[in-house]
């Protein structure tokens, strides 16, 4: 088994070093930030379409835009009721393993032929104390990060767990942790982006692919399970995603000497 | 006509502003980011700038910090969705940077069309 040890928990240079409130407020303050934008989209079109009512194709161009933007928006707040209900489902012991399959079954029958996932799942018995539907979010999520991040290229996506011990510092005994690991061969962040990645108002795609919650959303589920995200990227080389989550008493079992 | 640059990430407000200001004949030039819109950025050719504040790679406020480095005539609009940076919120900050002038979202395409011709003509 490999061991973590102090780097694990260092506190990563990306994430907020507020806790879970901050974190929500922070969220909350992205979608308003997100929906304003929205709002003053289709607020602008529908003056347009008024003022270009007398041509029919001008005044269907602003209508199509407005519809689209309605679309943008519904996604933004399908994601934020799904945060709300996540929010009050109650943990349980939860095999990841299980989860991380869902996940990449879900993925694979879409999955273009340029892309390939390469599985490396050396414990599945770990159990971690999770809402299964949220841990299958923070899955679903990095995945289609990964993914996106390979569009348009030939790439790979390497998605690994194992147990890991994760101690505060080397002199102590650490204790054990899922670590899930996410690696892409895309087109990867430079140090500011990958440094802002979990920020509720930042997104690489905003207008065209993602709502910008997405990580920051990953970030709070991980967080309120005590657990860790790190991110390492190289721009024009690929993503790299380690999750840690406290893995329970029970499943693998560690040799101890 | 005069120039006007627009920064702002998101591509569906990005293209109608544009939209909105060409339709007035003005020249219009448009950046994603704070970092594509110093690279844009030609002093010839641009007499305002209309920028969002929270953006990837620099922000709004760098914006208007480092272009008005560049050409300290140049005018200045800052629009903003919300969010504050430290004790006051990024409009505050950007009137105290010097911006002529700041739109909360949502505002209409007719407001700031009406803001830019008084500004530069």
């Amino acid at each position: 088994m490999k061991k973590a040890g102090d780097k694990v928990n260092e506190t990563p240079a990306h994430l907020p070093d507020h806790g879970t409130e901050g974190n929500m407020r922070a969220i909350a303050g992205g979608i308003a930030h997100d929906l304003n934008t929205i709002l003053t989209v289709i607020y602008g079109h529908c003056e347009m379409a008024l003022e270009s009512a007398a041509n029919q194709a001008v005044a269907e161009h602003n209508i199509q835009r407005i519809i689209h933007a309605t679309n943008r928006a519904r996604v933004l707040t399908e994601e934020l009721i799904d945060l709300s209900r996540d929010l009050v489902q109650k943990a349980e012991a939860t095999r990841v393993s299980q989860i991380l399959s869902d996940t990449l079954n879900f993925y694979k029958p879409s999955l273009p032929g340029t892309i390939s996932v390469d599985e490396k799942i050396t414990s599945p018995d770990i159990y971690v104390e999770a809402v299964p539907a949220q841990l299958f979010r923070v899955f679903m999520n990095l995945t289609s990060n990964a993914l996106q991040a390979m569009e348009d290229r030939r790439g790979t996506l390497t998605v690994s767990l194992d147990l890991v011990e994760v101690s505060a510092d080397q002199s102590v005994q650490g204790t054990d942790h899922a670590h899930i690991r996410f690696e892409d061969t895309g087109k990867g962040m430079d140090g500011e982006t990958a440094r802002k990645a979990v920020s509720p108002f930042f997104t690489s795609g905003k207008g065209a692919k993602g709502t910008g919650l997405g990580l920051a959303v990953v970030n709070e589920i991980v967080n309120n399970m005590e657990g860790t995200l790190k991110i390492s990227s190289e721009s024009g080389k690929g993503t790299i995603v380690d999750v840690f989550i406290p893995a329970l008493p029970f499943g693998p079992v560690r040799e101890k000497i | 006509m005069p120039g006007v640059l627009i920064v702002e990430d998101d591509a569906d407000l990005r293209e109608m502003l544009r939209d909105a200001l060409e339709k007035r004949r003005y020249t219009v030039v448009t950046a994603s980011n704070g970092r594509e819109a110093l690279a844009k950025f030609r002093p010839s050719v641009i007499d305002l700038v209309v920028t969002d504040l929270l953006m990837p790679e620099e922000d709004g406020l760098m914006v208007i910090m480092k272009v008005r480095e560049i050409k300290p005539s140049v005018r200045m609009i800052a629009i903003s969705g919300g969010g504050k940076a430290g004790p006051g919120s990024y409009l505050l900050m950007a009137s105290k940077l010097g911006a002529d002038h700041v739109f909360s979202k949502p505002f209409l395409p007719s407001e700031l069309v009406m803001k830019v011709r008084e500004i530069i003509g």
